[in-house]
């Protein structure tokens, strides 16, 4: 236990680092990488409560990224020109805009989870993916917010005390959120609400022979899933000052599937290792070729094979 | 004395094949009432159609007087039955404290506490140890439950259906998969339960059956052909054409 506690503090003191190892070897890109993990890794991770705990394969984890990061953009996009409907201001402060965009996609989870938990299986996977390619046609078709190509905005979302351009110092907000993120969730799967989650994924039918009406704990936990998925949109978005249907493509999906599965699910550390090691390979891949995926797809193969508890389990 | 669970005219239909056929039911509060008969005469159905699993096609079943035909499974588990399964039905990568304790948790109330750890609530795993220690597990408590012998999985299953608090146990062949010495264990486990709880036992092991139930019916081809205490269904004549003489 207490040396769980002081590999994660050791964990955050190199994550934090990680600015000045960039200026050292003079590659301020490892900052924007750094970045990008944190964000994945926090998504992800609300992602592993469905996929490793509970046992709901949820594919349509994009749609509420997508969500939120269109929440910061949309809301960008009115604060620099006309109103919403002509009533609604835009907005542009982080305490505003990034609640919002959390709460904007936990709405949306309760509303796809309400429907798609009354199935299982295959079934389920494909409702949710239907769902989450249903917010993808319509982003490309709402013009007014650029359709396929996206939509981009001049500042990030302000906080008090940072500059807005200073790359370093959203850094360290997006791994704040991570740990915060992080934390929260290890409560929750130690709480007695995280004890009926993994109940379910051993043995749903003991568990309703017990007595658990297990409807309401799934849609609670898939609702708690998009709200972290929606921060991470929300991060995602001011990263880049730029959101597009990308993010809520169903590739998008897989990806983080593929972080979760990657890292080794059921564990709140295995979403970060997932995340960083498909932005890490990506980012080292692409540099000799495109179909960088042709090499992480055996990868992949490999450690779903060989690790079952992925790249965690490799080291247990 | 009034019967904790009544059954009237049960029905259930798979396709062309009619698993129970007007089935009626007793079950009095305190006894231990076995449910028997060959192979595939609906005892498994049975218990699905009273533990809530299936839905019945015609019929009624009551508990304590309440109309549960139409209920869900969650809120007869309220009301005070529970099963257990054939095939061993527990969570196997939690200890045996935490499947136990786990039970508990559910029968205290709703799970919506998502800060404080359940690990170390001792309201959740001081009632856990002592069913535990009730069952002849306490020294296991802490050996995850996939890990353990298969005797103990099933005495794990049946602390867990004691755990819910229920009433009336339904037991579905809890001495399937065990050895001789085994099925001693579990027959005195079960005959200690009988003082406390009122149980519905199906059970293909028959010196177990008759030495535990107060009362014994008869299935055959879902329909109840007999009931009644031991000695008599051991002397009825259709029973023994029936069921008991295949086996001599």
């Amino acid at each position: 236990m207490v040396r769980r506690y002081l590999a994660a503090l050791v964990a955050i003191a190199l994550a934090c680092l990680v600015p000045a190892v960039a200026a050292a070897l003079g590659k301020p890109d490892l900052i924007t990488l750094g970045t990008q993990i944190a964000i994945y890794a926090i998504a992800a991770a609300g992602l592993d409560l469905l996929i490793g705990y509970t046992g709901l394969s949820s594919f349509g984890h994009a749609a509420f990224f997508g969500l939120g990061g269109y929440t910061v953009g949309i809301m960008a996009f009115h604060a620099a020109g006309e109103p919403m409907f002509g009533v609604i201001p835009g907005l542009t402060e982080a305490w505003l805009v990034w609640p919002l965009a959390i709460a904007v996609s936990a709405i949306a989870a309760l509303a796809i989870g309400a429907l798609s938990l009354r199935t299982i299986g295959v079934s389920f996977i494909m409702i949710t993916l239907a769902f989450a390619e249903m917010f993808f046609f319509l982003f490309v078709s709402l013009k007014t917010y650029g359709g396929d190509d996206g939509l981009g905005f001049r500042r990030r979302n302000a906080i008090p005390g940072i500059a807005p351009r200073d790359d370093v110092a959203f850094y360290y907000v997006c791994l704040t959120a991570l740990v915060l993120v992080l934390a929260l969730l290890h409560r929750v799967v130690h709480s007695r609400f995280g004890r009926v989650l993994q109940g379910m994924r051993q043995n749903p039918r003991r568990m309703e022979a017990i007595g658990l009406a297990t409807y309401r704990y799934k849609l609670t936990a898939f609702t708690i899933a998009g709200a972290v998925a929606g921060l991470a949109g929300a991060l995602h978005a001011n990263l880049l000052r730029f959101v597009s249907p990308d993010m809520l493509h169903w590739t998008m999906s897989g990806d983080f599937m593929i972080m979760v599965v990657l890292g080794g699910a059921g564990t709140l550390v295995g979403p970060v290792i997932g995340a960083a090691a498909m932005v890490l390979l990506q980012s080292w891949l692409a540099q000799w070729t495109e179909h960088w995926m042709i090499v992480m797809g055996p990868i992949l193969v490999f450690v779903v094979l060989f690790a079952r508890r992925g790249i965690l389990g490799l080291f247990r | 004395m009034s019967a904790l669970l009544e059954v009237r005219g049960l029905m259930k239909r798979f396709g062309g094949l009619i698993a129970t056929n007007n089935l009626d039911l007793d079950v009095t509060e305190g006894e231990l009432h076995a449910l028997i008969g060959p192979n595939g005469a609906g005892k498994s159905t049975a218990i699905g159609l009273i533990s809530g699993e299936l839905k019945p096609d015609a019929g009624t079943i009551r508990l304590a007087r309440a109309d549960i035909t139409a209920a869900p499974i969650a809120a007869r588990v309220r009301l005070g039955m529970t099963r257990s399964f054939q095939v061993t039905s527990i969570l196997p990568e939690f200890t045996a404290l935490e499947n136990v304790a786990l039970v508990e948790q559910i029968r205290a109330g709703h799970s919506f506490r998502f800060w404080r750890e359940a690990a170390r609530d001792r309201s959740l795993t001081d009632p856990a140890r002592d069913t535990l220690a009730r069952i002849g597990l306490a020294a296991r408590a802490e050996v995850a439950a996939r890990d353990l012998a298969h005797g103990e999985q099933r005495q794990l299953e049946l602390a867990m259906a004691l755990m819910t608090g229920a009433k009336l146990l339904l037991l579905d062949e809890p001495m399937a998969g065990l050895g001789a010495t085994e099925s001693q264990a579990m027959t005195e486990i079960l005959a200690g339960l009988k003082r406390h709880t009122t149980i519905l036992l199906v059970e293909h092991d028959m010196d177990a059956v008759f030495a535990l139930a107060d009362r014994i019916t008869v299935l055959v081809y879902g329909q109840a052909i007999a009931s009644g205490p031991p000695d008599a269904i051991r002397a009825d004549p259709a029973v023994r054409a029936a069921y008991l003489g295949e086996e001599a």
